[in-house]
């Protein structure tokens, strides 16, 4: 038999390998630049350096603040607070995304206040949070759960109802019962979406809970954050600034990894 | 052979012998809601068939003609209003393992290669005593796709994937293979090449085979019987015998008996297209 068109993938592969090349060049000139002017401008009495700081100093004040006893204590409550209400987003998120997803009568019954929250910031949430809960770590764990698991739930709904029917339907053909069609088809089919989702909801995750450490807390980095501002300590204020952003971008990159992954293989 | 006597509309014998026929519908009827309309879509009315094991049969006619409703009441995907359709003298209350259906646009599953997409079939009827994969891969190979065996639905062009969707259903090793217009997305070259290779593939086996078309080539080229539909409501007009000698090439499109057969069965579509017309243009 004759091969009647050969798939373009290599080419394709190439050029978007070299061109990811070309843009991570072009992003770290832009940082290395902004980085640079950001150290300059102090220093030539363009700007005051007790206002905007400068990367040496932060970098100074990092050293010092990692030095110090509190920081790994911030540090683990922040994430342990972050770890366990993202956790928890995920784990009714999805499940639920699913069986809304699914089943039509629950969509109509649980729609409304979904997307009621959906429509309200959830940080606006966070005082009457405080007064159910106390500034302790579970007020920070439900900020974080609010934040993530309403883009998760929407996505993971909005993946089950993308599945097309024909997957469905040969799946039927195939003799599937329900279960069958949903373990073969309609998980693997929202997969991708519900992936997205979590990405979506990390990054409201980490906002509540840094807001929330901000807000009322007695630890964490939102609460050193905080603490530094009223202090008027600027550099010690970028460094945990810095901190938590490079985590939401480490963690998103991560999650956009593994979403590119499924979409080359799921296209 | 004198092709008018071989052209004669064939009136089904329905009380004949029923154990001859491996598929047996009997005074079908599907309808669709349709809540927009607020009514009830008839798109097959009373149909009546019989298929002899191991014969090809295609479906022809316009849009809406309910051929493809037929195949999916035949495959158990619907449910009829009335009437039933019996394969070998049981009704058919659903999808079963006697018969395998190759859909329109594929359905196959994006995420999954294409020897996974053929492994599906096997991995939902919980195939066994045999290496799912090693049977895949076999089927891959009987349609040619031997090599993109790891490659993804979307790397592979309309006619290849077409091919995945043949081994899908082949793979399970059914008695009966539905087909849904298989070949309607793919381009006039690619449709020819891949009825002879369907044709050569089906005289391996002989299983029974039901091709919906709206290809008036296509339906003659590959038939045993031609199963001529009209619209409004969607029914059965005709049922012809083809007597074109098998194996067929594409030269065989050009022999007069098939142009013969090409001509009536247009004649027939058109008369009904024509009817169709007149009983509407009065009101306007």
């Amino acid at each position: 038999m004759r091969v009647m068109s050969s798939p373009l993938e290599v080419s394709t592969m190439f050029r978007s390998t070299s061109s990811s090349n070309y843009r991570v060049l072009i992003s770290t000139l832009t940082v290395m630049a902004f980085l640079t002017i950001w150290e300059i401008a102090p220093r030539a009495g363009l700007a005051d350096a007790t206002y905007i700081s400068q990367p040496s100093r932060v970098i100074a004040a990092g050293l010092e603040i990692v030095r110090t006893g509190g920081f790994a204590r911030d540090v683990y409550a922040s994430l342990s607070e972050f770890a366990i209400g993202f956790a928890l987003a995920i784990g009714i998120g999805v499940p639920l995304g699913l069986l809304l997803g699914r089943f039509l009568v629950l969509r109509y019954l649980l729609d409304p206040p979904i997307m009621a929250i959906y429509a309200t910031p959830h940080l606006a949430l966070l005082p009457i949070i405080v007064v159910w809960l106390g500034i302790g770590m579970q007020s920070k764990i439900a900020v974080a759960f609010v934040g993530g698991v309403i883009p998760i739930l929407v996505n993971t709904m909005a993946g089950v109802r993308g599945v097309e029917r024909s997957w469905v339907l040969a799946a039927r053909s195939f003799c599937a019962g329900e279960w069958d069609v949903f373990v073969k088809v309609i998980l693997p089919g929202s997969l991708l979406s519900v992936v997205m989702g979590i990405r979506l909801g990390l990054s409201r995750a980490v906002l509540g809970v840094v807001v929330a450490e901000m807000y009322q807390s007695q630890a964490g980095v939102g609460n050193e954050i905080m603490r530094y501002g009223s202090e008027f300590r600027t550099d010690y204020l970028l460094f945990d600034v810095l901190l938590v952003s490079l985590f939401g971008f480490a963690a998103t990159s991560a999650v956009r990894a593994l979403e590119e992954q499924l979409w080359t293989a799921g296209k | 052979m004198d092709a008018r006597t071989v052209l004669e509309p064939a009136m089904e014998p329905h009380h004949g012998s029923v154990a001859a026929s491996h598929i047996r519908v009997e005074d079908l009827t599907v309808s669709y809601e349709n809540p927009k309309a607020g009514g009830t879509f008839i798109a097959v009315s009373s149909a009546n068939l019989d298929i002899a094991r191991g014969t090809f049969v295609t479906m022809v006619g316009p849009s809406g003609c309910g051929k493809s409703s037929l195949l999916l009441a035949i495959a158990g995907l619907v449910q009829p209003a009335s009437g039933s359709v019996l394969v070998n003298g049981k009704p058919v209350s659903g999808p079963g393992r006697d018969r395998a259906v190759v859909f329109q646009d594929f359905a196959l599953m994006p995420w999954r290669t294409v020897l996974d997409n053929v492994r599906f079939g096997l991995e939902l009827q919980r195939w066994s005593g045999e290496d799912l994969t090693v049977r895949a891969k076999r089927f891959v190979e009987l349609v040619g796709l031997k090599g993109f065996e790891h490659y993804h639905p979307h790397q592979l062009s309309g006619g290849m994937r077409q091919r995945v969707g043949i081994a899908r259903a082949l793979a399970v090793d059914p008695e009966i293979l539905l087909l849904d217009e298989p070949f309607g997305s793919l381009d006039a070259q690619t449709r020819d090449e891949m009825g002879s290779e369907l044709l050569t593939i089906w005289e391996q086996n002989k299983k029974t085979a039901v091709f919906v078309t709206h290809g008036i080539d296509e339906a003659i080229f590959l038939a045993d019987r031609i199963v001529v539909m009209a619209k409004n409501p969607g029914r059965i007009t005709e049922i012809i015998p083809v007597d074109l000698p098998r194996p067929r090439t594409i030269e065989t499109m050009d022999s007069k008996l098939f142009i013969e057969y090409r001509r009536h069965i247009r004649e027939c579509l058109m008369r009904e297209a024509r009817d169709a017309r007149d009983v509407i243009a009065p009101r306007g």
